[in-house]
């Protein structure tokens, strides 16, 4: 008993996939799938060696909706073992960290091909990721390799047993759909920043089983660049005051900084300040920019396209400052400025 | 070489407005070709030497054919429609499978494939890996830049990174950004596009089961749907006065 290919021998499925001492008779009719399973996407920038923070939110979802057992993944050599406490005190039970060099950068092919290997070892109910560019990525050639289905940027998750319920906006959040999946293991990607993060079980334990990768499907990458800052990333922001084409002065850009400085937050932008050449595309909130999760948005000259809002989803507070009362940001503000924004950030920038 | 786009006809999601009760107005908006599919096919278009041929594909109802043919004023040189009542209703994987068929039937020797980075109207981004993994190729998303020598060399931003790799023949390569200044089709790129035939496919053509498309060949299932209302207080208030403005602004979020 025991699979070869697990070291430690905890790995408890034996070649028929089957969990032990159970008969091959009961799976006739019924998948023994069980469980979660779930990428935990690691940031290495060369200094520091973090998991993401939408892994721990989806951790954190699953200990309340689901009383299954959680598998975690992770890709890369010996540097993550600093992360084995970190990951398990936020639920993980059996930790499988496939070691590998080639596999600190995302290799979405070679990790697709683990990830089957894995999801036929432990045929887990649920296999989730966050919404994150990596993900995005992952998740779809994950699920049309086990085809399976695969529900894109969830903002809520139910589970009904070992059934999950799964619900995701579409059209910048003007419909919201509830989806379910046929077939196990039902595969979601979970929009970042919509679940709270949760409060790590210092102290917790569980089991590492290591994993290698013996194929040679590897990408050719020929260099990598970081490029935001850690400390310039809109994404983590508190608040954002976010200018659109309604600023006519170039002085406002200034202006917004410093009132961000005063008030703790970051500056972002639309679309249409990133055309004229105002912002790099890494302050672009929405569709092609990022997905942002402030407690306030401060929308000033934004109308509120489709395209804007579907990156400000889980925003908690929505301020709009437009001359149009009747721009579409209005719908979704809590309070709502009809007035002049190059004036009003110049005012407000006098006062703090 | 041989390049193949995947294109989508989406309603004008920039023109789509949403009445009072959250529901979206679709009547009386126009169709278009998804933006970022139409990217991906300017890049390749910049890229191709006259002697490559650019083929594009769409999975839709007839009327897709209309953005079909802005495709090929755009520069596409045969183009396809993947239409049949049994695609109706089709997931991500339907519709990647059925794209798939397509490639292995009426375009093997392809060298390249490129998509958008995701749909305007569906948002998933999913179709370019699944096509990719059910092809069994390696795929590079939200690609910007490419570069095609002796070698194939393609730029992607994953918003924290920037990498640039080297494309084996056969990848799929989605989309992210277009050049603003793209070339708008003239007079001679309509006339050549009206002596192209966009040849229609149905499913027996490309060889799939009713099992395999559609509403029946899909894995996900809308349970409901809903337009939310948004619980916002919405308060409105007046800044005709700057600096009174100001000074409500800075109360809210101290
Ligand atoms: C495929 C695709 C993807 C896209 N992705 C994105 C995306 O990720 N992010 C994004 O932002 N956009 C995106 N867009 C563009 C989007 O459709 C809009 O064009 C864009 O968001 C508009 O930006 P805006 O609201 O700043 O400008 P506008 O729509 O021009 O709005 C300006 C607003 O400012 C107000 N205004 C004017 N003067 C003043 C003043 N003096 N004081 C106060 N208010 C004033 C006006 O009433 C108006 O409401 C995308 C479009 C497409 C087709």
């Amino acid at each position: 008993m025991g699979c070869e290919s697990c070291s430690g021998g905890s790995c408890d499925r034996d070649k028929t996939g089957l969990p032990p001492g159970m008969l091959s008779e009961y799976n006739l009719n019924q998948s023994p799938a069980e469980g979660s399973l779930v990428w935990i996407e690691v940031i290495n920038d060369g200094n520091t060696i973090m998991m993401n923070d939408s892994s721990k939110e989806i951790l954190g979802k699953l200990q309340e909706i689901s009383d299954g057992r959680i598998f975690g993944v992770i890709f890369g050599d010996t540097e993550l073992k600093v992360l084995y406490g970190e990951i398990f005190s936020y639920g993980v039970d059996t930790l499988y960290h496939i070691k590998d060099k080639k596999m600190i950068q995302f290799q979405p092919e070679v990790y697709c091909e683990m990830l089957v290997d894995l999801c036929n070892r432990v045929m887990p109910a649920v296999v989730l990721m966050g919404a994150t560019p990596r993900g995005r990525e992952l998740a779809p050639r994950l699920a049309a390799s086990l085809g399976t289905g695969l529900t894109a940027d969830c903002t809520e998750l139910k589970m009904d047993g070992r059934f999950l319920q799964m619900t995701r906006p579409a059209f910048g959040g003007n419909i919201i759909a509830t989806i379910s999946c046929d077939h196990f293991p039902q595969m979601a990607t979970v929009r970042p920043g919509t679940f709270p993060m949760p409060e790590p079980m210092i102290g917790r334990e569980g089991t590492v089983i290591y994993r290698q990768y013996y194929g040679s499907n590897y990408k050719n990458i020929i260099s990598s660049e970081r490029i935001i800052s850690v400390d310039y990333d809109i994404t983590r922001a508190k608040i954002l005051i976010s200018l659109g084409n309604g600023i006519k002065e170039k002085e406002s850009v200034a202006v917004a900084e410093s009132i961000a400085k005063k008030l703790g937050g970051m500056v972002s932008c639309s679309r249409a300040l990133v055309e004229r050449g105002w912002f790099p595309q890494s302050r672009q909130v929405g569709q092609s920019g990022n997905n942002v999760f402030p407690d306030i948005y401060m929308a000033f000259g934004i109308s509120g396209s489709i395209q804007h809002k579907a990156g400000i989803g889980p925003a908690k507070r929505v301020i709009a400052v437009n001359i149009d009362p009747e721009a579409p940001i209005h719908e979704i503000a809590d309070i709502s400025v009809i007035g002049n924004a190059d004036s009003i950030l110049k005012e407000m920038n006098k006062l703090l | 070489m041989k390049y193949v786009i995947l294109v989508k006809q989406v309603p004008d999601t920039t023109r789509i407005k949403v009445d009072e009760n959250g529901n979206l107005i679709r009547q009386g908006v126009p169709s278009i070709l998804d933006p970022y599919c139409e990217y991906a096919l300017d890049m390749v278009c910049r890229i191709r030497k006259p002697e490559d041929s650019v083929i594009v594909v769409s999975m839709g109802p007839p009327q897709a054919k209309e953005s079909i043919f802005r495709c090929l004023e755009l520069g596409a040189n045969e183009a396809y429609l993947l239409s049949d009542k049994a695609f109706a209703g089709a997931d991500v994987f339907a519709t990647s499978r059925t794209l798939t068929a397509f490639i292995r039937k009426f375009a093997a020797d392809y060298d390249l494939i490129f998509c958008g980075k995701q749909a305007a109207d569906g948002d998933t981004a999913e179709v370019p890996a699944e096509t990719a993994a059910m092809l069994n190729v390696q795929q590079f998303c939200y690609s910007e830049n490419i570069i095609i020598s002796d070698t194939i060399k393609v730029t992607q931003n994953y918003n924290d990174e920037i990498r640039v790799c080297t494309v084996p023949k056969g990848s799929v390569l989605s989309v992210s950004i277009g050049d603003i200044n793209r070339r708008v089709p003239s007079i001679s790129d309509h006339i050549k596009a009206l002596n192209i035939e966009i040849k229609t496919l149905d499913r027996i053509a490309l060889g799939l089961g009713m099992y395999s498309v559609g509403i029946k060949g899909s894995k996900t299932k809308i349970e409901s749907s809903y337009s939310p209302r948004y619980e916002h207080s919405g308060k409105i208030i007046d800044g005709t006065d700057p600096s009174e403005a100001a000074k409500l602004l800075i109360k809210e979020v101290l």
